[in-house]
Order: C-alpha cells, then sequence, then structure tokens
C-alpha cells in the first residue's frame, strides 16, 4: 500500500466518522431556535469543546506555526491575547443568556438591535459579519484542500480536497443545525489537541534530540527569533507597539466575534457558560505545541515557499510513519472544519435572523425560517468555494478588511448590556466611527500618528462618539431599564414567561 | 436631594480587575519588554520570554478557578 493511499485512506475515516458524528439524530424543535441555539440545551463539555474547536481554525496548524518560523517570539502575541479574551464572556455571556431565554434571542445583532429599537443596526451588524466570514471560509477551504494536497504530494488535487471536506461539513450542519456543530467540535477537538502535543513534543525530539536542545540553538544561532517583539518579515526588529496593540486589540474583540458570541445562546444555564469560560486556557495550551513546531523549523535544511505551509513542509521531508503524517492531516482538517462548520452555520443564521428578519420586518414560520437558514448557508458556503476555487487571493485580502471591523462590535455590545443612557444614535455613529477609521487606517498606515494596531484608533473614536452623541440625543424609555434588568438577573417588570421586545425583533415562535 | 449610596465593589471583583490589569501589563509593553524578554533563564528548556507567557496562561487560568469558586452561589 503506498504511502498516500495510506494518508488518504485515514484521512476518509476521519472524514467518515465526522459525518457519523455530525448527522446522528438527536432530539432537537422544529423551531428555528433549535437549529441555531440548540433549544438552549447544552451543557459543559460540548460548550467546551464548541468554544474551543471554533475558535481554533486551519490557522492554529498552519498560521501559528508559521508565525513563529516567521517572526520568532512574535508569536507569543497569539497565546497572550487567547489567555485573556474569552475573561470578558464570563460576564456578558450570562447576561446576553438571559436576555435570549427570556426574549427569544438568538444571534447577537437582533439582541443589541432590540435594545435600541433599531432594525438598522442589525443589519449593518450582519453585513459586516457576512464580509468577514466569507474570506474565513474561503481560507479555511483553502487550507483543508492545502493539506490534502501536500501530505498526498498531488494526489488530491487541492480543490477536490476542499470541496469534499466541506460537502462533509455541509451535510451535519444541514441536517443537525448547531448540535451537529457542536458533537463533531466535540470530536474534533479531542482529536485536534491529541495531535497537537504529539507532534509537538515529537518533531523537535526527533530533528533536534528534544524541546530544550532545540531552544539551546536556538539560543545560540538565531537568538533575536526568541526575544519578543521579534523580527519582522523583513528581518528588521519588530515593534513593541505594534506587539502590544496587537494583543489590546485581539483581547478586546475576541468575545464578541459573532459565532463566537452566539453560542451564549446555546449553554443550558448560566454555571455552564461561566465554567466554559473558566475552562478555556486549558484549550488555549494547544497553541503550546504548534508554536514549538515552528521554532523547529527555524533551524530546519530547507524553507517551504510560504511560511505557513513550514509544518506540512517538515512532515514531508524528514522520515516519518505515513500513519503519522494522516493522523496530522486529519488533525488540521479537524481544525478547519470546526472553524468552517461553526462560521457557514453563523453566516447563514446571520444573514436571516438579522438581516432578512430584523433588519427588514420579515415574518416567516419557524419551518420556513429554518429552510431559509440552510439555504443561505449553503449559499455561503458556494460563494466562498468559487472564491477558494478561482484562486483569488486579491478579493480575498479585499473582504480581509471587515475582520478587522468585528473588534468595533465590543462597545456596542457592552453599551447595549450595561449602560442605561446609551442610544441607538449613538451606538450606530460609533460603530460607523470605528469601523470607517480602522478600515481606513488598514489601508493607509502612513496616515498612523503612532505604530499602533489600527483597532486601537478606530476603538477610541468608536467609544468617544458613542458617549458623546448618546449623551446628546434623547433618552430612551423604560424599555432600557426593563431590558436592563432582565440582563443582570432581576424580573425587568415583565412576564416571566418568554415575550417578543418591542419592535426591532420579529415575533416569537 | 442626594441619589443612593453607590454599592461598594465587592473583592472578589476588585481582586479580578487588578489581576487583569496587571496580566495585561505584563503581556505588553513595558513590563514584558523589561522584565520578561530574555532568553536566560530558561525553563524547562524553554526560552524565559515562552515560559512568562506560559506562566501567565497558567495563572489566569487558577484566578478563574479562584473567582469562579468565590463568587458562585452554591446551593
Amino acid at each position: 500500500m503506498g504511502d498516500s493511499t495510506i494518508v488518504v485512506g485515514i484521512s476518509v475515516l476521519y472524514l467518515g466518522a465526522c459525518l457519523l458524528v455530525g448527522m446522528w439524530p438527536r432530539k432537537q424543535s422544529a423551531s428555528a431556535d433549535g437549529y441555531v441555539a440548540g433549544d438552549r440545551s447544552l451543557g459543559l463539555v460540548v460548550m467546551y469543546f464548541i468554544t474551543g474547536a471554533t475558535i481554533f481554525s486551519a490557522f492554529a496548524f498552519l498560521g501559528a506555526p508559521g508565525r513563529a518560523y516567521e517572526k520568532g517570539a512574535y508569536a507569543f502575541y497569539i497565546l497572550s491575547f487567547g489567555t485573556l479574551g474569552f475573561v470578558p464572556f464570563y460576564f456578558i455571556g450570562p447576561r446576553a443568556a438571559r436576555l435570549g431565554r427570556r426574549f427569544g434571542f438568538v444571534t447577537q445583532a437582533e439582541m443589541v438591535a432590540s435594545r435600541f429599537r433599531m432594525p438598522a443596526l442589525a443589519g449593518a451588524m450582519a453585513l459586516v459579519s457576512a464580509l468577514a466570514f466569507v474570506p474565513y471560509l474561503t481560507l479555511q477551504m483553502q487550507g483543508s484542500g492545502y493539506v490534502l494536497n501536500a501530505v498526498t504530494r498531488d494526489a488530491v488535487p487541492r480543490w477536490m480536497g476542499g470541496l469534499i471536506v466541506y460537502a462533509v461539513v455541509l451535510a451535519y450542519v444541514w441536517r443537525s443545525g448547531v448540535l451537529g456543530v457542536g458533537w463533531t467540535n466535540t470530536f474534533q477537538g479531542m482529536f485536534m489537541l491529541a495531535l497537537a502535543w504529539g507532534l509537538g513534543l515529537y518533531l523537535p525530539y526527533k530533528l533536534y534530540g528534544g524541546v530544550g536542545p532545540m531552544f539551546a540553538r536556538l539560543a545560540v544561532e538565531k537568538p533575536e527569533y526568541l526575544v519578543p517583539p521579534g523580527p519582522t518579515s523583513s528581518g528588521e526588529p519588530g515593534s513593541w507597539g505594534a506587539y502590544s496593540t496587537d494583543i489590546l486589540v485581539s483581547i478586546i474583540g475576541f468575545s464578541f466575534w459573532p459565532h463566537l458570541f452566539m453560542k451564549a445562546f446555546t449553554a443550558r444555564d448560566e454555571n455552564t457558560l461561566r465554567r466554559t469560560v473558566v475552562l478555556y486556557p486549558t484549550f488555549q495550551f494547544f497553541l503550546v505545541p504548534l508554536v514549538i513546531i515552528g521554532f523547529a523549523g527555524i533551524l530546519f535544511a530547507s524553507a517551504p515557499e510560504q511560511p505557513d505551509q513550514i509544518l506540512p513542509h517538515i512532515l514531508m521531508n524528514v522520515e516519518l510513519s505515513p500513519v503519522l503524517v494522516g493522523l496530522f492531516c486529519a488533525g488540521a482538517l479537524a481544525a478547519s472544519m470546526s472553524s468552517g462548520d461553526a462560521i457557514a452555520h453563523a453566516a447563514g443564521s446571520i444573514l436571516i435572523r438579522d438581516g432578512v428578519v430584523t433588519a427588514l420586518g420579515k415574518r416567516f414560520d419557524p419551518a420556513r425560517e429554518r429552510f431559509l437558514i440552510r439555504v443561505t448557508l449553503t449559499g455561503v458556503m458556494v460563494l466562498a468555494y468559487v472564491i477558494a476555487l478561482l484562486g483569488a487571493d486579491d478579493l480575498v485580502a479585499l473582504l480581509l478588511y471587515a475582520y478587522g471591523p468585528i473588534t468595533q462590535f465590543a462597545p456596542v455590545v457592552v453599551a447595549a448590556l450595561y449602560w442605561r443612557r446609551a442610544t441607538g444614535t449613538g451606538v450606530f455613529a460609533g460603530l460607523v466611527a470605528g469601523v470607517v477609521i480602522s478600515s481606513i487606517l488598514k489601508a493607509e498606515p502612513a496616515w498612523r500618528p503612532w505604530p499602533l494596531h489600527e483597532g486601537i484608533y478606530g476603538m477610541v473614536a468608536n467609544v468617544a462618539i458613542l458617549v458623546f452623541v448618546s449623551l446628546a440625543t434623547q433618552r430612551q424609555s423604560d424599555w432600557d431599564r426593563e431590558y436592563l434588568e432582565v440582563a443582570a438577573g432581576g424580573g425587568g417588570g415583565l412576564s416571566a414567561a418568554p415575550s417578543a421586545p418591542p419592535s426591532a425583533s420579529r415575533p416569537r415562535a | 436631594m442626594p441619589g443612593p449610596t453607590p454599592r461598594p465593589v465587592p473583592l472578589p471583583h476588585l481582586l479580578l480587575g487588578v489581576y487583569v490589569a496587571a496580566c495585561i501589563a505584563c503581556m505588553t509593553w513595558p513590563v514584558y519588554a523589561q522584565l520578561g524578554a530574555r532568553i536566560e533563564p530558561r525553563v524547562l528548556g524553554l526560552p524565559f520570554s515562552f515560559a512568562w507567557v506560559i506562566g501567565l496562561m497558567v495563572a489566569t487560568f487558577a484566578v478563574m478557578c479562584f473567582y469562579h469558586h468565590a463568587t458562585t452561589r452554591r446551593g
């Protein structure tokens, strides 16, 4: 049996197992709430893996080692921001969950738009999210296609690898919604953790006699790679301003990614949500061995074409069992799929719930709404695949501009959940200012007064305008008080039974 | 007429806030640059700069465990 056959065989077995886990029938209500939020029934184990595996994408197996290989200690920023990034969710997650349970929210934007009774806000957030999700999904597809192609030495073309992997994803997301995402992520998460630690310890041992001897050599031969902020891509010393603000912006924006935030509405109870956040750093440790592999690449005899290819490059250029290569391939596919499924599911949910139902005021019966979400997520996946197929890297780079503005959701959500005096006009103006400024400074880095992350400038403008305009515009009605009391765990003067908030939201199923 | 007296911040909340601020300082300039950004002494074979970041991950996990334990009502 040839090596490629073994690698392909292991990958096919892995995809089959994912399909089985994802398609396994589970009790789920027929409503869109069941499909999008799993009837708010997920326990700690699934919540732990669904959040962890959602966060760790193909970037974990390709990008993280790539950063360490290219920029050395700069890669520590990935470990740093993840350490604190989920902590805000400990506080905002339960607030969102209470509101969701009371008013039937299943997405971040409909929760915010309802507070301010501003459908346009949901539309704007849905648009920005969709623009960010498509290239993100494209990158996941490209990553899975690349890995399959590389480890089979071109036996599986990239277009076919991405197609097969994401056909599996589409099948279980279509059928099982967030429950399919949750249970496959549990399976995939365990697989990723085992593979990352196995490879991270084994490769340095195989190449240099261990992690310690490897870093001892690096300390002598390439010491500049071990001291943060590390060198830039061109080999110049990195900037502490950029390193520090990369961490700050990422910490602030981390919890507000729509596909991650939505998981607040899926948890069984508040304590489950809090314990998920407490346990999250144990998932974060999984990046440590992958960063170590990147350092192993610095001393490696040959160089890949792109830094992000360093891990498969090492695997294909040392004498390794094809079984181990096949397992790596399955691990990388797990990382790609466990983010891709959550993104596709979130994209369909957000475009229909926020874009069509909340922003445009269209109303559907629950079965129809669920069908539309399924069709939309399929459309998003097809679009992302076509972009990947065309190799439209310029288009991907352009769309990735939307990736940055997502962090500008942070002040909007915090104001909605905590600040009674905030007004819809204020948060909308702040959001627009933050998105515009961060996007401009991303496109024109020379216009930044200091070498800081563009998101910092956007965030300062966002908060300042949000506060100023909110204070200058009219205070809203008692609805603000009631909304915030429910968020804080009080009765809010509303009936205990689930109810619909005034306007800016669809009637409950 | 004076408004309601603000409630004091509970001690666990205060300590968590202080920890988060200190942790951010330790991850970024200037604290990390001054104290953590060096190779020696190596810890379990890792450069000190790397071990420093992993130490913060461990510390954050421990702090969140303590905070959760201290603030969750037991039934």
